[in-house]
């Protein structure tokens, strides 16, 4: 009762200094504040809606994405094993508009001009904010993987970023013969969604499996000495797909040397695979567009303050999800929607006086590796000595039983509809 | 403390059946109260803290999956369930580990949150 009494004193007290309060708040008295998103997906379409949705109207908000249709890449491997439509992982931003008075801009945001607080667009007009969010998430580095490029990813796809190429993987790997080879080049960390690869396997193995071709093979090139949940994909592939999966980490492939993409070849130390789909994961980093404005520091992501998420470099701009270097939380879709939320209130604590706590962070990645078998890493973090550090963190067991493993599934399906309804509905 | 009381889970809310025993403790003192000022300023902290639960479960009541709906729950029974999830008596990790930073007072606010959003 003591600290509830005590606050509400304080508040009081911000009411009585209310006029002293809000000189410092800009803009208010003249115009609505106003808040530019930059990226519709987990993190700025979360921060749009919230911010819209609780500051009630007090604070201008314009998310700026291309892309009318969104695909989600969170399931979008299961969309590749079968389990999941198209249409199920493709989602509208109406009703941000709607119920929540978010102005949609649909256009590629090209730059942001950090001096006139503006973010410039690909027709060359030009948005004003007062806090600017920027959560574009990954841009892949076509450079990382000798032999490949942009011009290659029809030929090799990564289908790392939402979309069409998500479609384009889909038919290669139903086209895969029985007995053909798939090859996925692994990326090196930090890269979103850290078990994504791993769950991607699984699910091609699945789709191999169901389609009767049992024969064939799917080999991971992989640059890391380990990856996320290791122990319990692998024993999923031993006990689902024995023989179909083969994970190389650096010490037996000896080092990629490079691709092919006109003859499907992929080279390593240790040798060479003429393989029927070569699925390759680059190297990452933030969106270009955080890159452009110099909010990156030397390995291509964005510090953060950890207490609210805005970008150390600029007090103007709050940088979220996949872009952002979040200490202990992975780069996930879970990830950028929570710290979505925190960005969303601190951003009503600066611009219209909302009471702001501290920031609270948590994260689960769920994977799917064979029906009804799937398993979950979480946690929840706080900011710590400069940084988001975990508090307490958990993970399925290898040798769970199958009702658990179900029971994690229709949490997993219950997750998606969840927070897409949290982004979008 | 006082006497401790018992709440049965209601039938259909979550995966099984808990039985859940607290003392008369502050929290609960707090719900049961009516403290105006301090609930209006719990209104901001329970919208707050409830931002972190619908990433999984929906505003709107609807539940699909695994996940339940926890709208429109009686405070007394939402607090239970939270603390129980806290002493890690219910067995879902995810749940354990939102759960356990929540004070007595946050799982109060959210408790009232939720109650509240089902009345509409």
């Amino acid at each position: 009762m003591g600290r509830l009494t005590r606050r509400t004193f304080l508040q009081s007290s911000a009411a009585v200094a209310g006029a002293a309060a809000f000189s410092a708040v800009p803009a208010i008295g003249q115009a609505k504040p106003r808040v530019v998103v930059i990226g519709g997906g987990a993190g700025g379409t979360t921060a749009a809606k919230y911010i819209a949705r609780d500051s009630k109207g007090a604070i201008d908000v314009t998310l700026v994405e291309p892309l009318k249709r969104y695909q989600t890449c969170f399931h979008s491997n299961l969309y590749l094993g079968g389990y999941r439509s198209y249409d199920s992982i493709t989602h509208g931003y109406e009703k941000l508009t709607s119920a929540y008075g978010v102005k949609m801009n649909h256009q590629w945001a090209s730059a942001i001009d950090r001096d006139k607080k503006q973010v410039v667009l690909a027709d060359g007009s030009r948005l004003s904010y007062d806090r600017l969010v920027v959560s574009p998430g990954i841009a892949l580095k076509y450079d990382s993987v000798p032999g490949w490029g942009k011009e290659h990813e029809v030929a090799m796809p990564h289908a790392w970023l939402p979309g069409e190429q998500t479609q384009i993987l889909k038919k290669r790997l139903d086209a895969v013969p029985d007995g053909g080879v798939i090859v996925m080049i692994a990326p090196p960390n930090p890269f979103r969604c850290p078990p994504g690869p791993y769950e991607r396997v699984s699910m091609m193995a699945h789709a191999l499996k169901a389609a009767g071709k049992s024969k064939s093979k799917i080999i991971v090139i992989d640059p890391k000495e380990n990856f996320s949940k290791q122990g319990l994909f692998q024993e999923g592939w031993e006990k689902y797909y024995k023989g179909m999966v083969e994970w190389l980490g650096p010490k037996v492939h000896d080092g990629l040397k490079s691709v092919d993409p006109k003859t499907n070849t992929v080279v390593t130390g240790f040798e060479t695979y003429k393989a029927a789909l070569v699925n390759v994961i680059p190297a990452q980093t933030a969106g270009t567009i955080a890159i452009d404005a110099k909010l990156t520091n030397a390995g291509g992501f964005c510090p953060i303050d950890a207490a609210s998420m805005k970008s150390t470099v600029d007090p103007n701009i709050y940088v979220l999800g996949d872009a952002s270097i979040a200490g202990d939380m992975p780069k996930s879709g879970f990830s950028a929607n929570s710290q979505a939320k925190v960005a969303a209130l601190m951003i009503r604590g600066e611009l219209i006086k909302a009471e702001t706590f501290p920031a609270r962070y948590a994260n689960t990645c769920w994977s799917l590796i064979e029906t009804d078998d799937a398993v979950k890493v979480g946690g929840r973090y706080e900011a710590k000595d400069g940084k988001i550090a975990a508090t307490e963190t958990f993970v399925s067991k290898t040798g769970e039983s199958a009702d658990l493993r179900k029971a994690t599934q229709a949490e997993n399906m219950g997750w998606y509809a969840g927070i897409s309804a949290d982004m979008f509905g | 403390m006082g006497a401790g009381i018992a709440w049965k889970r209601r039938s259909g809310r979550a995966s099984k059946p808990v039985t859940v025993m607290y003392c008369m403790g502050s929290g609960l003192g707090f719900v049961l109260g009516s403290v105006s000022a301090a609930q209006a300023d719990n209104k901001a902290l329970g919208q707050f803290l409830a931002s972190e639960c619908t990433t999984c479960h929906q505003l709107s009541g609807e539940s699909t999956g695994g996940i339940p709906p926890i709208t429109g729950w009686p405070k007394s029974q939402f607090i239970a369930v939270l603390r129980s999830y806290r002493a890690k008596e219910r067995d879902n990790e995810v749940m354990q580990t939102i759960a356990g930073r929540l004070s007595d007072d946050e799982i109060a606010a959210l408790a009232a949150f939720f109650e509240d959003l089902g009345k509409k």
